[in-house]
C-alpha cells in the first residue's frame, strides 16, 4: 500500500463529505416559519406523549415549527451548549436543578412574558409553581410533577402474615414489618426482606425528611448533622449493623437495575420501596402478571401528624440564556401549560397534572390505581423538596457519598453527617460568596425589560 | 546578520509559522489566559471578575481538592512502575530468540490501539463484580488459595468498592502496554552485542547482564517514556468517566484531578476555579519532571557518554 | 538474541510465559466478543459460558439501530479523521522541515519550546481554548476538533523531524546551488523520500482522531454531530447496566476499523511507534 493510493482514498473520502455536508444543509433548509429546537430528556413512551403535544401544537397554528429530540444527560449536554452560546429554544430539565441553572445566569427570565399571559400561580399546585421559582424570578413552567411513596407488594405481606391493607405508618412499624417479611437460606445470605434503604436508594440523601429534619436552614447554613438527620443517619446505619455490610453489598451486586424484570421489587425480594408516580409504569412493563401492589405515604419517624410527608418532584420546561427564539420558545411553553394538552401529556406519561384544576375525564382514563394518592400527597402541606439551592449537585452528591459509606459500612452515621456538613458548609460559603458577588449585576439583567 | 542569514530566517520561520501561529494561539495564550483566570470568577456566562488568590485560598481548604490530588498521585505512583515492568519484562521475553515472535508482538500491541471509550466499556464489563471475567478467573485461583492458607480472601467488587476502584483501572491501563513493549523491544535490539558477549566472557549470569548492562543501555527510551507516562497518567480522565457514567466513582476514589477540573468547568460553572486546578496540575507535572530529570542525570547513560 | 545460545529448556519456559501473557491478552477481545453475542439473559448467567448457546448476531443490528445516529457517527469520526490527518501531515511536515533542513538563527532554541510544548497536558488550557472557540462561535461545530491540526503538533513535529535529519544534507545543498526555491526542494526532494514517515504520521493521527473523546464531548453539543466515541459513550450512559450485549456489539463495531486498519498497514505501526520511543 503506497502513500499515493492513501493520499488518494482520503481526498475521495473528503470529497464525499463535503458533498454529503453540502447536501444535508440543502435538505434542512428553512422555510418562512420560525423552526425552534426542543431538548427533552425522556425516552421511550415518556418522549412519544410529550410528542404527541408538540405534534398538536404544530398542527395547531404554522407560525413556528417545534423540532423535538430525545437528548440523553440533559443537564451536562444543555450545560455545554448553553455555555458555548449555543442551547437550544426550550430544553426539559429537573426542577431540582433550577436553582443551579438560574444562579449562574443560564436562563432566560419568564417573569415578563408569563405575566403578559395572564399566568400566575393559583393556576398550579402550590408545590410545582415554587418549584419554578427563585431568588424572586420566574424561570420555568413545569411539564410534568411527581411525588414519591410508599409502594408495597401486598402478596408479600399476605404470606408473612401481614394485613396487605394496614402498611407501616412509622419507622419502628417499618422495622417490625421488615423483620416478619425476612427470610434467610441456610448459608445465612438473605433471601427476602421487607425494606432496604438504598433500593432503589433514589433519594438517599434526604430520608432525614421522614425523621422531620432538613438539609438546610433556607438561607444560608447547611443542617446535614441536625439531630433529625443523624437519626435518619443511624437508622440506614442499622442495616449493616445487622445484617453485615458485606451481606448487603453482595445482595445488592445481585440485584437488577430497577427498569427490568429482574429488580428486587418485582422479583419478590424487596416487599416495600420508596418509589415514585411513575413506579405505575415500571409495573406494567417488567412486574409478573399476579403483581399485587399498594401504595401509602411513607412512614414517618413519630406518629400524629396528619400531613404526610413527601418529596415533590417537576420535569420542568426553561428558555435557556441565549435561546434565538425566546418568544416563540413561550409560546410553545404556554401551550404546553393550559388544561387539555397538559392532562394529555400528564395521562400519556402515567403521572398527575400540576394544574390546580383537573377534569374528572382524566381520572376517568388514568390507568394508574392509585393516582388520588399522589396527587394528594402532592398538595399535603408536608410536601417537601429538595433544598433549592445551587450547590445541590455538589451537595446531593456529598450525602449520597456519605450514605454509601455508612451503608457499606465503611464510616459511622455521627462521622459521615459531620465531615458533609463541614465541607458543604464550606461549598456553600463559596457559592455565596459568588452569589453576592454578582447579585446586583444579576438582577440589573434580569429586570431588564 | 548578513543578507544570508536573514534570508534563512525569514525561511526558516515560514516553514515553522503553522506551528508558531498555533504556539502563541492555542499554547501561549491559553497557558496565560489559564493564569489569568485562575484568579478570576469566571463563570462563562458571565465576563471574569477579577478575585486575587481567593480560588487558591479555597482549593487549599477544598477536601474534594485533596482527593483529587491524592487518587491522581496513587494512580501515577503505581501505574508507571507496574507498567514499566510489564512492558520491559515483556520486551524481554520476546528479546530470545523465539518461534512466533512476531505474533506474540502483535498481540501484545493490540490492546493499545483500542479507543479509550471501548476500552472503558469492555474494562467496566470484565471488572464486573458478579459476572465479569476477571473475578470469575480469579475467584476459583482464590479458593484454592483460601483452602491451602485457611484464609477468606474473594475477589473485590472491583468498580463498587472504593479501596479497589483505582486497583481497577489501573490494571485496565496494564492492558494497553503493547505500545510501550514495541518501543522497549526496539530499544533491546540496538544494544551492542559486543557488550553481552564480553560479559558472558568474563561469567556474567542472566541477572547481571540485565542490571548491569541491558538496564543502563536503554535507560534512555525507559527515562522518554517514564515522562510520557507521567504527563499521561497525571490527565487521566477518559477511562474514569467513562465508568463512572461521569460520576466520581464510590466514595470519589475515581475522582481524579483532571475530573474535578472538568466537573467545575462545565458542571459547576466555575471556570477560574478550574483554571486553578489547571495550574496547580501543570506545576505538580513541571516539578514531577524536573525531579525525574534530576534523576535521570545520575542513572541514565547516553551511548558516546 | 540476548546470547548465541540459550538454553532449550529456558527457551521453553519463556514460550511459555509469552504464551500465557498472550492469553491473558487476547482473552478481553474474546470476552467482548463472546459477550456480544450472547442474547441478555446470558449475559447475566452464572458461571459465565464463553460460547453462547444461541450466537445472536443479531445484536449487532439492534446495537446500531439503539444507537440511532451510528452511521452519522460513523461519519462524522471519519470526517474528521480526514481532516485532521490532511492537517496534521501538511503542517507538521512544513514545520519540521523548518526545523531541521534549514538553517537558521534561534532555530534549535525554538525546538526546545516546541519540545517543552509537550509538557503541557490539554485539562490545564481547555477552559480558555473552550472560551477561544465560543467567541469565535466554533462551539457545537467541528471546527474545534480538525482547525487545531493544521497548526502541527509538536509530537508529529517531533517524530518528522527525526527522520529529515536522517537525509543527507547535500541532495538539499546541491538543489540550493541549482537555484531551487526551498519550497522546491521541500515538494519536490525531500517530501517524496519521506512517504514512510508521513504514512506513520498519518496513521497516528487517524488513531487520535478515532479515539478522541474530551474534545468531541466539549466541543460537540448537537447529538447528531457526535463522534464515534462519544457516541458510545453516550449509549452506555443510557443502557443503565444491564444491555451488555448491545454495548459490546457497539464497542466492537467502534474498535473494528482500528483493527482492520491496523494490519493493513502493521509495519508502519511498529515502526513508527518505536523511532518515537528510541530515537528521543
Amino acid at each position: 500500500m503506497t502513500t499515493n493510493y492513501h493520499a488518494a482514498t482520503g481526498r475521495l473520502l473528503c470529497l464525499l463529505c463535503a458533498v454529503f455536508c453540502l447536501a444535508s444543509r440543502a435538505l434542512f433548509a428553512a422555510g418562512d416559519k420560525v423552526t425552534i429546537t426542543y431538548w427533552e430528556k425522556w425516552t421511550g413512551f415518556e418522549a412519544d406523549a410529550m410528542r404527541a403535544v408538540v405534534d398538536d401544537f404544530n398542527a395547531s397554528q404554522d407560525r413556528i415549527f417545534v423540532d423535538f429530540s430525545s437528548v440523553s444527560q440533559i443537564d451536562r449536554r444543555l450545560m455545554l451548549a448553553t455555555a458555548g452560546g449555543v442551547p437550544p429554544d426550550v430544553a426539559g430539565i429537573w426542577a431540582e436543578q433550577l436553582p443551579v441553572y438560574a444562579e449562574n445566569n443560564a436562563l432566560t427570565p419568564l417573569d415578563r412574558m408569563a405575566a403578559a399571559e395572564g399566568i400566575t400561580g393559583s393556576e398550579y399546585i402550590p408545590a410545582f409553581w415554587n418549584l419554578c421559582r427563585h431568588r424572586g424570578h420566574l424561570w420555568a413552567l413545569p411539564s410534568t410533577p411527581a411525588s414519591i411513596a410508599l409502594v408495597y407488594n401486598k402478596k408479600m405481606f399476605r404470606e408473612a402474615g401481614l394485613d396487605p391493607e394496614r402498611p407501616p405508618r412509622t419507622i419502628a412499624e417499618l422495622e417490625e414489618f421488615n423483620d416478619r417479611l425476612l427470610r434467610r437460606s441456610e448459608s445465612g445470605k438473605i433471601l427476602t426482606i421487607g425494606h432496604l434503604p438504598e433500593e432503589p436508594g433514589w433519594w438517599s440523601p434526604m430520608w432525614g425528611y421522614w425523621f422531620g429534619g432538613s438539609l438546610w436552614d433556607g438561607k444560608s447554613r447547611i443542617t446535614a448533622d441536625s439531630p433529625e438527620n443523624r437519626a435518619a443517619f443511624r437508622w440506614i446505619q442499622s442495616y449493616p449493623d445487622r445484617f453485615g455490610a458485606d451481606n448487603l453489598l453482595a445482595m445488592h451486586d445481585g440485584f437488577s437495575n430497577f427498569a427490568s424484570s429482574q429488580n428486587a421489587f418485582f422479583t419478590g425480594r424487596v416487599a416495600m420501596v420508596l418509589q415514585g408516580v411513575w413506579v405505575y409504569n415500571f409495573i406494567e412493563k417488567y412486574a409478573p402478571a399476579d403483581f399485587e401492589w399498594g401504595v401509602a405515604p411513607f412512614p414517618t419517624a413519630t406518629a400524629g401528624d396528619p400531613n404526610p410527608t413527601t418529596i415533590v418532584e417537576c420535569d420542568i420546561l426553561v428558555i435557556p440564556h441565549g435561546a434565538k427564539h425566546p418568544q416563540e420558545a413561550f409560546e410553545f411553553i404556554r401551550y404546553v401549560n393550559s388544561r387539555k394538552p397538559m392532562e394529555k401529556l400528564c395521562l400519556g406519561q402515567r403521572k398527575f397534572s400540576p394544574l390546580a384544576e383537573c377534569s374528572e375525564e382524566f381520572f376517568a382514563k388514568h390507568p394508574n390505581p392509585f393516582i388520588r394518592t399522589f396527587l394528594e400527597l402532592a398538595k399535603s402541606p408536608n410536601a417537601r423538596t429538595v433544598p433549592r439551592m445551587a450547590t445541590w449537585t455538589e451537595y446531593t452528591a456529598e450525602l449520597k457519598n456519605a450514605v454509601g459509606r455508612v451503608w457499606a459500612g465503611r464510616a459511622r452515621a455521627e462521622e459521615a453527617l459531620a465531615e458533609a456538613q463541614s465541607r458543604q458548609q464550606k461549598s456553600l460559603d463559596r457559592q455565596l460568596e459568588r452569589w453576592h458577588r454578582q447579585e446586583n449585576t444579576l438582577k440589573r439583567e434580569w429586570d431588564k425589560p | 546578520m548578513t543578507k544570508n542569514e536573514r534570508r534563512r530566517l525569514a525561511t526558516g520561520l515560514l516553514f515553522i509559522s503553522p506551528w508558531l501561529v498555533g504556539f502563541f494561539a492555542l499554547c501561549v495564550y491559553p497557558l496565560v489566559s489559564s493564569v489569568y483566570f485562575s484568579l478570576c470568577d469566571y463563570s462563562v456566562l458571565s465576563p471574569p471578575v477579577f478575585i486575587g488568590v481567593r480560588n487558591y485560598q479555597n482549593l487549599w481548604i477544598d477536601n474534594v481538592f485533596w482527593t483529587s490530588l491524592y487518587n491522581t498521585v496513587f494512580f501515577a505512583v503505581f501505574a508507571i512502575p507496574l507498567g514499566l515492568v510489564v512492558s520491559l519484562s515483556l520486551a524481554v521475553l520476546l528479546n530470545f530468540s523465539i518461534p512466533g515472535k512476531g505474533i506474540f508482538r502483535t498481540i501484545f500491541f493490540l490492546p493499545s490501539l483500542v479507543p479509550m471509550v471501548c476500552l472503558a466499556v469492555l474494562w467496566q464489563w470484565m471488572l464486573n463484580g458478579e459476572l465479569g471475567l476477571v473475578n470469575n478467573a480469579a475467584n476459583p485461583v482464590l479458593h484454592v488459595l483460601n483452602d491451602m492458607l485457611g484464609t477468606a480472601w474473594s475477589a473485590p467488587n472491583w468498580l463498587q468498592d472504593a479501596r479497589y476502584a483505582k486497583w481497577g483501572i489501573i490494571f485496565t491501563g496494564l492492558w494497553g502496554v503493547g505500545n510501550a513493549v514495541v518501543i522497549y523491544l526496539a530499544g533491546l535490539q540496538d544494544v551492542p552485542r559486543y557488550l553481552y558477549e564480553s560479559a558472558d566472557i568474563d561469567g556474567a549470569g542472566f541477572w547481571q547482564k540485565t542490571i548491569h548492562i541491558t538496564i543502563p543501555v536503554i535507560s534512555p527510551v525507559i527515562y522518554f517514556n517514564s515522562i510520557m507516562g507521567l504527563i499521561g497518567t497525571f490527565q487521566v480522565f477518559a477511562v474514569p468517566f467513562v465508568m463512572t457514567n461521569g460520576g466520581d466513582g464510590p466514595e470519589r476514589s475515581l475522582l481524579f484531578m483532571a475530573t474535578y477540573l472538568y466537573e467545575n468547568a462545565f458542571a459547576y460553572w466555575n471556570m477560574g476555579y478550574a483554571c486553578a486546578i489547571g495550574v496547580i496540575l501543570f506545576l505538580v507535572i513541571l516539578a514531577l519532571t524536573w525531579l525525574a530529570t534530576k534523576l535521570s542525570e545520575k542513572h541514565v547513560y547516553y551511548a558516546g557518554k | 538474541m540476548k546470547t548465541a545460545e540459550t538454553h532449550p529448556v529456558l527457551r521453553a519456559l519463556i514460550f511459555v510465559a509469552l504464551a500465557l501473557a498472550a492469553v491473558a491478552f487476547l482473552a478481553p477481545f474474546a470476552w467482548m466478543v463472546s459477550t456480544s453475542l450472547k442474547p441478555l439473559n446470558e449475559t447475566m448467567s452464572l458461571p459465565p459460558k464463553w460460547i453462547p448457546s444461541s450466537v445472536q448476531w443479531n445484536n449487532y443490528p439492534e446495537a446500531i439501530a439503539e444507537m440511532r445516529y451510528f452511521w452519522r457517527y460513523a461519519g462524522n469520526s471519519l470526517f474528521l479523521c480526514v481532516m485532521t490527518v490532511i492537517g496534521t501531515v501538511t503542517s507538521s511536515a512544513l514545520t519540521a522541515y523548518g526545523f531541521s533542513r534549514i538553517e537558521w538563527r534561534g532555530r534549535d532554541k525554538w525546538f526546545l519550546v516546541l519540545l517543552a510544548t509537550m509538557m503541557i497536558p490539554f485539562p490545564v488550557i481547555m477552559v480558555p481554548v473552550y472560551g477561544l472557540f465560543k467567541d469565535l462561535g466554533w462551539i457545537g461545530t467541528f471546527k474545534p476538533l480538525w482547525v487545531p491540526s493544521f497548526f502541527a503538533s509538536a509530537f508529529n513535529v517531533f517524530l518528522l523531524r527525526q527522520f529529515f535529519l536522517t537525509l543527507p544534507k547535500d541532495i538539499s545543498e546541491a538543489a540550493r546551488i541549482d537555484g531551487c526555491s526551498e519550497i522546491q526542494i521541500f515538494l519536490r526532494i525531500i517530501l517524496p523520500l519521506c512517504r514512510p514517515a508521513l504514512l506513520v504520521v498519518a496513521l497516528l493521527q487517524f488513531l487520535f482522531t478515532w479515539n478522541d473523546f474530551l474534545g468531541p464531548l466539549i466541543f460537540l453539543t448537537n447529538q447528531r454531530d457526535f463522534t464515534l466515541a462519544l457516541g458510545l459513550q453516550s449509549f452506555q450512559s443510557q443502557q443503565g447496566g444491564t444491555s451488555w450485549h448491545l454495548l459490546m456489539a457497539a464497542s466492537t463495531l467502534v474498535i473494528l476499523p482500528v483493527i482492520v486498519l491496523f494490519f493493513f498497514t502493521q509495519r508502519s505501526f511498529t515502526d513508527g511507534i518505536a523511532t518515537t520511543g528510541t530515537k528521543s
